[in-house]
């Protein structure tokens, strides 16, 4: 395909977001602003919108399964339909909009730009672009399947409604979706008020931009959301929990030298590998002594406490798998409430059951192209379906130009981009999805170098 | 042009087809129907206006006004005197040849009307589809049934050779329509997406294009279906040849014809013709004769000749300015009818 071939792709925004999260607003605004160009709308329900020039097509989802059930090889054929007629019209667009329900998996619709030729040879899919309510999101984001997909699948995300929220709960909104989604561009609006080229044209595939990833969501996943450092007198203390979301919690408990952050940090890591242990498992009237073994607290019983047994006076760092405030936690000795002196957080709130996240790899180098061939052949083949998205610019061995890459579940797309010229080689690629483990891909991925 | 030039190696070259004329209509050439008595080529555009051909010659007999927001298919009536469009407003037209009016406008059940079917022998019936919608129509456009909603868009329909029935395709297989019952006559299941549908001459298969780069093939008096599969792309183009033998199919650059005698093509090897340098819009075969006619997206047209895998050769050739988007053979085999992308529609004799 030359170069003339690809300006001809006529750009596509796929638009998507719950019900009430302000996709009419946005499209309404997109449409009557003076863009210049000739928008053509694909949407679930006809809307009231529309104006001279621009064209909207109602369309019924229709979830094509292309291979006996692959989810990754699921497209929109009223789509395919739909666009390959608009396609045939000297008349062209400038641009295609297309908006999903709010339940709709983001996943076919993107698939469909991918795996359909004339489809990928027409269109150039631009974005999805998800818009979050960020009032009400909170209802969806813990047991909907359909929101956490979007957020994942997004290149831009727009926090609607900011007005309804306060900046404390932006921000744990925003660090929440960061931890899903680190390439997405997040802005925040209200009422849907954004500029135009934020969400057109943003070459949500432009990886230089995709790419250009706040460096703290990149640290790494700890195996607890909570640590704190109590001082505790030599003596039996009493840990108390109430009825949470788990039938079981794993803590550690171990000796520190102080009650200071630098203290608890130090802990960290070796804690860390007391976690990858097996544990041990302790009914609620059981003693918990401080020790380097992992421990399983069972939390069936009606009374959940458990004795705390420490021989020496001194500063010890609980560190618990969930957040304590899940179970009300509380710690107490000689009838008295014991308060953590310095306690850390490994995650944001709610992300207890957050399996949705983005592993990122950058590293210098150059690759080889078998072995990089034959690991993603085989990483889409057995991971694909938690893939949701996936984009990379890499260095090939013997390549003179860098080498650009996107995918959408296990579907692949790549080509050689523009040479590398001065610029030092490296790579630098992206995964979004659910339960991947970083230092598989990241192992994986580095053993690909030459 | 420099994209026949690899063929100046060969030893055998393909002759230029006679243009006997070409002519354009407003945009993209989006169906073409030669009328069954040979008189008239009607070749609608994407953009809407069905104009109508003398066949035989460049000028217009009639220039139909055709659908709002774009035509989707033409299908004559069997004695050539009315034709029938369906389009993006929704309707089924059926336009008097003789008068040059429109005579009726009928509701197709949905936005887009996107398939039309005439059956042939005495007072043929109508079939028409849009979005899950499929209902049939008698000569004078009174409604005869509306069947109830399939469970998807219907990708295509066709009436059997010889015997008064009607098979539709949408995702999830075939179904076979009885005009005389509410309800289904059969279903071929088959858990894909059916891009085309295409009865054998002799009514005993069925040959379906798929989204999935595959071709069925089912065998009517079994419910046995096969799968042909390494396709490049999705395939929109089958024919079968007269005898019901051959079936050549799509799906790329090359053209692949299956031998479906004896117990199918399963296992079999089939003819592949190379020469078209980008994907294939249209195959056909001639109606009575062994010719198969070829387009694609480059603009080339080809008519080969079907002699065994080793010796299949193209024997005539065109290539046009714009990619070519349908074909079809004039009722005497003596011509096809060709539109391109540009609004171009050519006429080529093959003697």
């Amino acid at each position: 395909m030359n170069t003339a071939m690809l300006n001809d792709q006529v750009p596509v925004t796929v638009l998507t977001g719950f019900l009430g999260s302000g996709k009419t607003t946005l499209l309404n605004r997109i449409l009557t602003e003076n863009h210049g160009k000739r928008i053509a709308v694909i949407e679930n329900e006809f809307g009231e919108i529309g104006v001279d020039n621009d064209l909207v097509i109602g369309a019924e989802e229709e979830i094509f399964e292309m291979n006996n059930g692959c989810i990754c090889c699921t497209v929109r054929g009223d789509l395919i339909r739909i666009l390959g007629n608009l396609m045939k019209r000297r008349d062209k667009f400038d641009y295609i909009m297309v908006e999903t329900t709010g339940l709709a998996d983001p996943g076919p619709v993107a698939q469909t730009f991918f795996m359909d030729t004339e489809m990928q040879e027409k269109l150039q899919l631009d974005s999805v672009t998800t818009l979050v309510d960020a009032k009400h999101i909170w209802q969806h984001i813990d047991d909907s399947d359909e929101a956490r997909e979007q957020i994942a699948f997004a290149d831009v995300i727009l926090l609607n409604k900011i007005d309804l929220v306060t900046e404390e709960a932006l921000e744990q909104l925003e660090a929440r979706i960061r931890n899903m989604n680190s390439a997405a561009k997040i802005y925040r609006t209200k009422d849907a008020v954004v500029e135009m080229d934020k969400i057109l044209n943003v070459g949500g595939f432009d990886l230089d931009r995709a790419l250009e990833v706040d460096p703290q969501f990149m640290e790494p996943e700890y195996p607890f959301e909570w640590a704190g450092v109590y001082n505790l007198s030599a003596g039996t203390h009493e840990l108390v929990l109430q009825e949470g979301p788990d039938p079981a919690m794993k803590v550690a408990l171990v000796p520190v030298n102080a009650s200071t952050d630098e203290a608890l940090e130090a802990a960290v890591e070796p804690v860390v590998m007391v976690f990858s242990d097996d544990a041990y498992e302790l009914s609620a009237g059981g003693t918990l002594q401080p020790s380097g073994r992992l421990i399983a607290l069972n939390l069936t019983a009606d009374e959940l406490r458990f004795d705390v047994q420490i021989d020496r006076s001194g500063a010890y760092a609980l560190f618990t798998e969930h957040h304590p405030d899940e179970f009300q936690a509380q710690l107490s000795g000689s009838g008295a409430l014991v308060k953590p002196v310095v306690e850390r957080e490994f995650k944001p709130d709610h992300e207890h059951d957050d399996e949705v996240t983005s592993v990122g790899i950058t590293t210098p180098g150059d690759l080889d192209p078998d072995r990089l061939n034959d690991w993603i052949s085989n990483l889409l083949r057995t991971k694909g379906v938690d893939i949701f998205r996936m984009k990379g610019i890499l260095s090939i061995k013997g390549q003179p130009d860098r080498f650009v890459f996107q995918g959408v579940h296990m579907l692949f797309d790549g080509r050689p981009d523009r040479p590398w010229g001065e610029e030092p080689r490296y790579n630098s690629l992206i995964f979004i999805g659910r339960n991947l483990n970083r230092t598989e891909l990241t192992e994986g991925f580095e053993a690909c170098l030459a | 042009m420099s994209r026949l030039n690899n063929f100046s190696n060969r030893l055998f070259q393909p002759s230029q087809l006679r243009e006997n004329w070409a002519s354009t209509i407003s945009d993209h050439v989006i169906d073409l129907a030669w009328s069954p008595d040979g008189r008239y080529i009607a070749a609608a555009s994407v953009l809407g206006p069905v104009t109508v051909f003398e066949g035989h010659r460049r000028s217009i007999i009639h220039a139909f006004k055709g659908h709002e927001f774009g035509t989707m298919a033409i299908a004559w009536r069997p004695d050539s005197k009315v034709l029938a469009s369906a389009g993006q407003d929704g309707k089924i037209r059926l336009w008097d040849i003789t008068s040059g009016e429109a005579t009726h406008a009928l509701d197709g059940g949905a936005e887009w009307v996107e398939h039309l079917s005439w059956s042939s022998g005495e007072k043929p019936i109508l079939a028409s589809a849009a979005g899950r919608k499929l209902k049939l129509w008698n000569a004078g456009g009174d409604l005869v049934r509306e069947y109830s909603d399939h469970q998807s868009t219907v990708s295509g329909i066709q009436w059997r050779p010889r015997v008064r029935q009607l098979a539709s395709i949408a995702y999830g297989g075939v179904t076979l329509w009885d005009p005389k019952q509410a309800e289904a006559l059969r279903r071929l299941e088959w858990r894909g997406s059916s891009l085309v549908i295409v009865w054998s001459p002799d009514g005993k298969h069925i040959a379906t294009g798929d989204q999935d780069s595959t071709v069925h093939f089912w065998i009517m008096s079994t419910g046995d279906d096969l799968q042909m599969s390494g396709y490049l792309t999705k395939v929109r183009e089958i024919s079968w040849d007269a005898t019901s033998r051959y079936l050549a199919t799509g799906g790329g650059q090359e053209i692949t014809v299956w031998d479906c005698s004896g117990r199918g093509p399963e296992g079999t090897r089939p003819v592949t013709l190379s020469g078209h340098q980008d994907f294939l819009s249209v195959v056909r075969f001639q109606h009575r004769g062994k010719l198969l006619a070829s387009g694609g997206a480059d603009g080339l047209v080809y008519v080969w000749q079907l002699r065994g895998r080793r010796s299949s050769l193209a024997v005539h050739e065109a290539a046009l300015t714009a990619g070519v988007t349908s074909l079809v053979w004039s009722p005497n085999d003596q011509y096809i009818a060709v539109g391109d992308e540009s609004g171009g529609v050519s006429v080529f004799s093959i003697s």
